[in-house]
């Protein structure tokens, strides 16, 4: 950048003009977005609010659909296991490949790229391809979620796992190989327990989006409460629905409240 | 106050072991062990307890793997044409970018009511706790409620998305705005400047930074949500032709190719995110 | 003329709190508050323009009371007294002169400070300043890239770019080597003289308070204990000034709490 203007008018009118050309080119990236999805942004947001209105009017939980809450409650808890043992199941295998992907501790470089390769793999197709992949295979059963689940938790633990652990002090390791420490007691005494809370918290980062992202896999699979959503929606009880979405916001909360929690603990 | 507190009943109590026990295991240790046992027991039953809808494992697996090959060696069209699939990626990108734009910028004014140092906090303590509320509630489930207002289409999709982007930016952002330091904003209410003149004059040049990895990575999570609101609520974009590929027409090889398209879509923003981040740590 | 009439202050603990303040400092001078840390010395320059709210008392700022004022008068006074501090409290990621031009964003409207619209003329008075600091030539660097001592002469910049009657400096040099110390000591004793300026500066080093004040305002428990010309102070009234006696005293008292 240059660090001399001929005057104080002349840095002012060169700031204006970057900040005019950024303007502009944000601009046209929003009017040409909006032509290109066919989108209305004046009457559109118009109709929020008579859409919130509406919402509150059809939406809000009656008595009748205290009748629904069996059902419910047992999808939203059968979701909610899909959405953990995915996780756990996903991070074990994250954890090994982090440590034989991580720069500190992996056994050969070769490892690290085939790995690294992998897991972007994984993380960059999307859930709804997955759900797609795996439907006709596994067809409408919980395993099929499950799965969908397990392979886009695996690519972005395995990312967060391998950052952790080469973000650890690599002195640390020096000091236990220093003392004769072999490689798996180097990992097993050094890496994993100095790692151990960040990476818990990595965890439950990915269960709280999960039983997210396990609602739209459920949708698209025909499983699990996004299912049971779809099919009330589908055929106008919104009430039913609408508890779904309450029930949903609460488990989501509680789950974020008790995280922070347990991180606070952990820490 | 222990000496005033009142004298307990007597109860049998363990004599304390004389010599002292060397523990390795502090309280976050044991708290840590207790929560991943507790994990991993929920797992095991839900993993026993799975509806597995009587599938024969090895005859699933198999047949993924010739899904898979089909896909990723064997890539194809299908009924569709090349030209309307890069359309419809388009459209998804699209989609992106205007629900960030909106999301951002209606975000920024609610997030100055969120952040604890410039707003009473019973502004800031409300306004977050019905955006923490808005976020709970997923994406595509805003997406469908607003459908049956607006009708099926790209204006349900657009609002649905942004709705739940301005809730998480007003999260990301109000917490970037509680970051800058209280003493640099009191400097200038001492020399009589007014609220927005300090929100725009020092609070946004200090937090450019934060704002774009922030906004960007809410790009990233809106296109994947784009995908997915095509699919389950049919606005016309690449996720629509991914689900009528992969659970009507059962074409694998169309699947495979529209995959090959999102992971393009995927490193090129990858590819843009490393040099912005490179760009804002050159400069601080 | 800065005149401070029986101010008081109360806060929980005895710490910073103010009792019966009663003090002036004149144009054209520096005035020195000098005091065991805790004393309150902070808390009397915070008072002045009203960032700390006191309890009771009078601050007259050319014989107008500071404490009487509304919300838009008090936006207003604020913008004729400028202030630095220990920390600079620059927006760093800005330039130099940017952040010299944020004094003038007092005596703007909503919009025009918003959008930080300046006028001509301000820009070449900020780059004059600016010069006037000795600072010409880093104009257009950004402040997280300048030493502590640059950032505070762009602070003094700033504060005059408000043409202000007074300047509330809070600890200036605690932050700063030697070398550093005396080019901001010598430049606010300049601006003292030059523009007929009330100086008023925080500090603990007595030193410098003798080397570079005209008055000198002691303080110890909230009380002030002197006042006067820097050339009567002497080693009995330091020892008035810094006795610790007050200081047992607060923890005996916090103790019978």
């Amino acid at each position: 950048m240059k660090t001399s203007f001929q005057s104080p008018q002349q840095f002012f009118r060169q700031r204006r003009l970057r900040l005019s050309v950024v303007l502009i080119i944000l601009i046209g990236i929003y009017v040409t977005s909006m032509a290109l999805v066919n989108f209305q942004t004046w009457t559109s947001i118009a109709k929020i609010p008579a859409g919130l209105i509406w919402l509150f009017h059809n939406f809000i939980p009656t008595e009748r659909s205290i009748s629904y809450l069996g059902p419910i409650l047992y999808q939203l808890w059968r979701t909610l296991l899909v959405s953990i043992s995915s996780t756990i199941v996903a991070s074990l295998f994250a954890l090994i490949f982090a440590i034989l992907g991580a720069k500190t501790t992996t056994p050969s470089p070769v490892f690290r790229i085939v790995i690294r390769f992998g897991a972007s793999l994984l993380r960059n197709i999307p859930v709804v391809a997955w759900a797609m992949i795996l439907l006709f295979s596994f067809k409408q059963s919980d395993f099929t979620g499950f799965l969908a689940l397990f392979f886009m938790t695996l690519g972005y633990l395995t990312r967060a796992f391998t950052e952790t652990i080469e973000d650890l002090d690599a002195e640390k390791l020096q000091a236990l190989q220093a003392v004769g420490a072999n490689y798996f007691q180097c990992v097993f005494c050094g890496v994993l327990p100095e790692a151990a809370s960040t990476l818990t918290s990595w965890v439950l980062y990915m269960i709280e989006n999960n039983l997210r992202d396990a609602t739209l896999v459920g949708l698209l699979t025909g499983t699990g409460v996004g299912f049971l959503f779809d099919y009330y929606f589908k055929s106008f009880r919104y009430d039913a629905a609408g508890l779904i979405v309450l029930l949903i916001a609460i488990l989501v909360i509680l789950l974020e409240l008790t995280s922070t929690q347990i991180r606070r603990a952990i820490a | 106050m222990i000496e005033n507190s009142q004298p307990k009943p007597k109860t049998i109590q363990p004599v304390a072991p004389q010599t002292k026990h060397v523990s390795l295991v502090t309280r976050p240790r044991k708290i840590l062990r207790g929560v991943l046992a507790g994990l991993a027991i929920i797992t095991i039953y839900s993993l026993a307890t799975l509806n597995n809808g009587n599938l024969v494992f090895a005859d699933a697996f198999k047949s993924l793997g010739v899904n898979l090959n089909a896909m990723f060696l064997h890539p194809g069209v299908g009924q569709d044409t090349f030209g309307q699939l890069l359309r419809a990626l388009v459209t998804s990108v699209s989609l992106a970018m205007l629900t960030t734009l909106l999301g951002a910028v209606i975000a920024f004014f609610i997030a100055v009511g969120a952040a604890r140092n410039l707003a009473p906090s019973w502004l800031a303590t409300t306004i977050k706790a019905v955006m923490a509320f808005i976020r709970a509630i997923p994406t595509i489930l805003w997406v469908l409620i607003y459908s049956v207002v607006m009708g099926l289409g790209a204006s349900a999709a657009v609002v649905g998305l942004t709705f739940h982007s301005v809730a998480y930016l007003v999260k990301a952002y109000s917490e970037s705005i509680e970051e800058t330091s209280q003493d640099t904003i009191e400097a200038l209410k001492a020399s009589g400047v007014g609220f927005w003149p300090i929100v725009f004059q020092a609070i946004l040049p200090s937090i450019v930074p934060a704002l774009l990895s922030w906004t960007f990575i809410r790009f990233e999570i809106n296109f994947a949500n784009a995908v997915a609101v095509g699919a389950a609520a049919g606005a016309d974009d690449i996720g629509y032709f991914l689900f009528m590929a992969g659970s009507f027409y059962f074409n694998f090889h169309e699947v495979g190719l529209i995959v090959y398209l999102l992971l393009a879509v995927a490193i090129v923003l990858e590819l843009v995110s490393m040099k912005l981040r490179g760009h804002y740590l050159k400069h601080n | 003329m800065l005149k401070v009439i029986q101010l008081d202050k109360t806060y929980g603990s005895n710490k910073h709190s103010l009792k019966n303040v009663n003090f002036t400092a004149q144009p054209g001078e520096v005035t020195a508050i000098i005091g065991p840390s805790g004393a309150g010395k902070t808390t009397i320059l915070r008072s002045i323009n009203q960032l700390i709210r006191d309890d009771s008392g009078q601050i007259l700022l050319d014989g107008q009371d500071i404490r009487q004022a509304n919300k838009a008068g008090l936006r207003k006074i604020r913008h004729h007294i400028g202030m630095i501090f220990q920390n600079y409290n620059l927006i760093s990621p800005l330039t130099a002169l940017e952040n010299v031009l944020h004094g003038r964003l007092g005596a703007k409207s909503t919009v025009a400070g918003m959008l930080g619209l300046y006028s001509n003329e301000e820009k070449t008075e900020a780059l004059e300043l600016l010069d006037e600091v000795g600072l010409k030539e880093y104009a257009y660097q950004r402040c997280d890239q300048l030493s502590g001592g640059q950032q505070q002469r762009v602070g003094i910049a700033r504060a005059l770019m408000q043409h202000p009657k007074m300047i509330l400096c809070d600890e200036p040099i605690a932050s700063l080597d030697p070398k550093s110390t005396k080019i901001v000591m010598d430049i606010l004793r300049r601006l003292a003289k030059d523009k007929q300026l009330i100086i008023l500066i925080n500090l603990h080093q007595v030193d410098i308070a003798m080397e570079y004040a005209d008055h000198v305002v002691g303080i110890n428990s909230g009380a002030i204990v002197f006042e006067g010309a820097t050339k009567t102070v002497d080693d009995d009234v330091l020892q008035k000034i810094y006795r610790q006696t007050d200081d047992a005293k607060t923890v005996v008292s916090a103790n019978e709490n």
